[in-house]
């Protein structure tokens, strides 16, 4: 009878043993299609064991349809600012335990108290950029300070922005003087004839991978994501020029979280830490020149990558993160459908 | 007639150039030095060589492949055994049948992957290899079930009975006859399959998880930060496999009419 | 004995016979798979429809008619008009561009057919991706084609081939091209090589024997191939996306976006995904029934 129990409760032990194993064994990380370098995350596999399965995806909004599909579970995400604020009104983020995070330490003062998550209880900043203009020098010589230089009659044509609505319309909501704190319905169908003067001189839109276009001669200016001005600087040097509008332009903060229903939080928050070192961060940094919000990996880097105006902006521009804007994002994606369709062909 | 045929292969020839003059591009560009592959910039042969050690490419690639073969083996079976079974028996529903087997092979993608990443979530069925499998079956096998239907029209009745009245059992006339005739139609229905499915991009984007990314969805992610050569290498080494493939086939025929 | 045809190839012969259990047990996993795999996803997609948007984009169970408001609000059936224009065309250049193409291959010697079968297929094993990025290479403005031209000095500057609907259309037949000419090459290669002979030799003309005769008889692949590339070139957004500079939304774009993208409203692209299913299942089952009846 001792014998039966011990060997029951043998069996039971290596069951709960093996499955403790095998759950530490992976990470499903679910981030932007360009934000992880694969040496990142071998390198973590490497010291930890663990196997971390990448799947990307290419909008907010994409992450949120297969995460609230529940039809598969992710351990760690990566959404801009708006969409923490949204999910954590929803319940839908793990809250960060803090102390399995010595290394949070790292992140700058400012990234602290911002409206969407001021005491980084759900996510911890991972890269932090704007939307600026990015201007080939080349071709256009008269200085571009604002949307209303690049949106002129001289640029038709050779114009990129990002194909997305809520930045379009936020832009157009600027130059009428409404941050993006201010998005009402009313606003919203203000920017209407702005849009319909602008929308016509576009040659292409894309959010994905915007520098191409102006590499490729097919346009000379643009409102593109800071990180891919960067590159473009990188690249070419002082053939571009970056450059935040004055009315007003877009700071986003992309950070990571954990959803609820994720298997592996505390691998989670391993991950998280490993981030936060300033070699590791650096890396990312090399590879995405956005801006680094970790200050001691930002000491490591090199004085050219310190000087990239598209990476650290100098001077003291007029940034606003967006806001959760609910229901209205149908609006907003209603109206640019609308006067992209009438401007397009 | 000599004309009719004469300006035809002249059409056909410019469609051919048509066809293949991204392809040239691309196995081009796929030793270009330069990683932003825009302008050429120089020889190389680095991406081929970074290829090898793409654990990530070819995890994916395995992945692809994987999912391709059982989706091949699964639609054969059913498009096999659905045409043969509409063909010899008189069913009422054949019509509605037919309908909706047919459905999915022209359905646009996004709708087909929303719809069955809804019915996944619904039904609890956790995304992995089934799903995408299911998901590549529903629109790959209306084409083995068409191209054997196809074939079936022309089988001479006759061919059947005679075997049965030789004295075979209805399992051997159906292995030993029937299937044989069949082959050829089977085999292209296959072939449309296994490329289909390892093409797939859209519905599978729909229906995968984390662990089974296929190769598309992998060159789908990293093409929207720049089309890296070493995917033009991937794509080249699979057009010559393929090409390879082909000419072995095609040797192997001729030797064996 | 009544004969009934079943698709667009005809039945032939009279050995149908009525299913007993055995037939209908053996065909119980052609309707399993139908019913779990085309209509419960469908009819999902139909409840969907009547829901509405969740905050975070999802579905709550409120019933609403708003989705399929939407869908015939005029902002999207502007998008709607123009995917069926570029899909209209898309449909007649494959057609025209395709069925020499398959009727060479059809009535090529069988010793080349093969090879050329595949010679169509071989560009399609490459990921579509890479093909559609592999013309956007050749197309702009400091590309291929233009460098070709400037070269041969046919062009000062120049031209603005990419980014527009020419490319759209371009890249749209170089992705359906081969799904016209494989089912029309089918219904070549089983015409009676006589019938076409005398078609041709009796003194009427290639134009007259071939739209009088050939195409005729060429029609279920004709049909089929339209059905292959006018339905799914309805729902593309990918190359478009790429080859149009993201001007050119169609439908496909819309449900995307409706999904995946920006709107963050899954009902409304279930009500689209419903209304173009229903559409397309009666579009296929009106010409089934076509064909059908040309060939019982």
């Amino acid at each position: 009878m001792n014998r039966f129990v011990s060997l029951a409760l043998a069996a039971l032990a290596s069951l709960l043993l093996s499955h403790a194993a095998t759950a530490a064994e992976e990470l499903n990380l679910f981030a932007w299609s360009e934000y992880v370098p694969q040496s990142v995350l071998d390198d973590f596999t490497k010291e930890t064991k663990i196997q971390v399965n990448y799947e990307s995806y290419a909008s907010n909004e994409e992450m949120l349809a297969k995460l609230t599909s529940g039809a598969a579970s992710y351990d760690l995400i990566q959404p801009s600012e708006y969409i923490i604020e949204a999910m954590a009104k929803e319940k839908l983020l793990v809250p960060l335990d803090h102390a399995k995070l010595p290394n949070l330490k790292n992140i700058g003062k400012e990234y602290w108290g911002q409206p969407h998550d001021p005491k980084l209880t759900y996510s911890v900043p991972y890269m932090q950029g704007t939307v600026g203009i990015a201007v080939n020098t080349e071709k256009i010589k008269t200085p571009v300070t604002g949307y209303v230089d690049v949106f002129t009659a001289k640029n038709k044509g050779r114009i990129v922005v990002l194909d997305d609505s809520l930045e379009v319309v936020t832009w157009a909501m600027a130059t009428q003087g409404h941050g993006p704190a201010d998005v009402t319905k009313a606003n919203i169908e203000m920017t209407r004839p702005v849009l319909l003067q602008w929308l016509p001189l576009v040659k292409v839109y894309d959010s994905d991978s915007p520098k191409t276009a102006l590499l490729n001669g097919d346009v000379d200016v643009g409102v593109i994501w800071s990180g891919e001005a960067a590159i473009l600087i990188q690249e070419q040097g002082k053939k571009f020029a970056y450059v935040l509008p004055k009315e007003g332009a877009h700071m986003f903060i992309d950070s990571l979280a954990i959803p609820k229903g994720a298997e592996h939080v505390d691998t989670a928050h391993k991950f998280i830490n490993y981030i936060l070192r300033p070699e590791v961060s650096k890396k990312i940094s090399e590879e995405f020149p956005y801006t680094n919000p970790n200050v001691e990996a930002r000491k490591l880097l090199s004085p050219e990558e310190r000087a990239n105006a598209a990476s650290y902006p100098p001077g003291n521009p007029k940034l606003e993160t967006f806001r959760d804007i609910g229901p209205l994002a149908a609006d907003v994606d209603k109206l640019f459908t609308d006067v992209k369709a009438k401007s397009g062909s | 007639m000599t004309l009719v045929r004469r300006i035809f292969a002249t059409w056909t020839g410019f469609v051919f150039v048509f066809f293949y003059l991204p392809i040239v591009i691309l196995v081009l560009f796929s030793f270009n030095q330069s990683k932003l592959n825009i302008v050429w910039t120089g020889f190389t042969f680095e991406w081929y060589a970074a290829l090898w050690h793409d654990t990530v490419l070819i995890r994916t690639l395995k992945n692809s492949l994987i999912v391709a073969t059982a989706t091949t083996a699964v639609s054969v079976v059913l498009g096999t055994a659905g045409a043969w079974l509409l063909h010899r028996y008189r069913y009422r529903a054949s019509g509605t049948l037919e309908t909706l087997v047919f459905l999915p092979m022209i359905v646009p993608e996004v709708i087909l992957g929303v719809s069955l990443l809804i019915l996944f979530v619904t039904i609890g069925l956790k995304l992995g290899y089934t799903t995408i499998v299911i998901s590549h079956v529903t629109f790959c096998f209306p084409f083995v079930m068409a191209a054997v239907q196809a074939r079936l029209a022309g089988l001479d009745p006759a061919l059947e009975e005679a075997a049965l009245d030789l004295g075979a059992t209805p399992l051997q006339a159906f292995t030993k006859v029937l299937v044989p005739y069949l082959m050829p139609a089977i085999v292209s229905g296959a072939l449309m399959s296994f490329t289909l499915s390892l093409d797939e991009l859209i519905v599978t984007y729909f229906t995968a998880s984390a662990g089974t990314r296929t190769l598309p969805l992998e060159i789908f992610g990293r093409v929207k930060k720049g089309l890296d050569p070493s995917l033009n290498a991937i794509s080249t080494v699979f057009i010559g496999v393929t090409v390879l493939a082909v000419f072995l086939t095609e040797m192997l025929r001729r030797r064996n009419p | 004995m009544r004969q009934e045809a079943t698709s667009f190839s005809a039945a032939v012969g009279g050995s149908q016979r009525s299913p007993g259990r055995a037939g209908w047990l053996l065909l119980a996993p052609l309707i399993f798979w139908a019913v779990a795999f085309v209509v419960a996803p469908a009819v999902i997609m139909l409840v969907y429809s009547f829901l509405s948007r969740g905050t975070l984009g999802g579905v709550v169970l409120d019933f609403t008619l708003d989705n399929y408001r939407g869908v015939v609000d005029p902002v999207y059936l502007q998008i709607v008009v123009r995917s069926l224009i570029y899909a209209g065309i898309t449909t007649v250049l494959c057609l025209v561009a395709g069925y020499p193409v398959a009727y060479l291959i059809g009535r090529a010697d069988p010793r080349w057919r093969n090879l050329l079968l595949m010679a169509v297929m071989v560009p399609f094993w490459t990921s579509f991706l890479i093909r559609t990025y592999a013309w956007v290479t050749i197309l702009k403005s400091e590309g291929l084609l233009n460098s070709i031209l400037l070269q041969l000095q046919l062009i000062a500057e120049p031209l603005p081939m990419l980014y527009t609907p020419g490319a759209v259309v371009l890249g749209l037949v170089y992705t359906f091209l081969p799904f016209m000419i494989l089912p029309i090459y089918s219904s070549v290669e089983k015409l009676d090589g006589a019938l076409v002979e005398a078609a041709l030799d009796l003194g009427a003309g290639p134009l007259r024997a071939f739209s009088r005769v050939i195409v005729p008889l060429t029609s279920p692949g004709i049909a089929a191939g339209v059905l292959l590339v006018f339905v799914p070139s309805l729902g593309i957004y990918a190359i478009n996306d790429i080859l149009g500079g993201g001007r050119v939304d169609m439908i496909g774009n819309i449900i995307e976006n409706q999904v995946k993208g920006n709107a963050r409203n899954q009902p409304f692209g279930a009500a689209l995904g419903t209304t173009l299913l229903v559409s397309f299942a009666i579009i296929y089952w009106f010409v089934n029934r076509r064909q059908r009846a040309t060939f019982s």
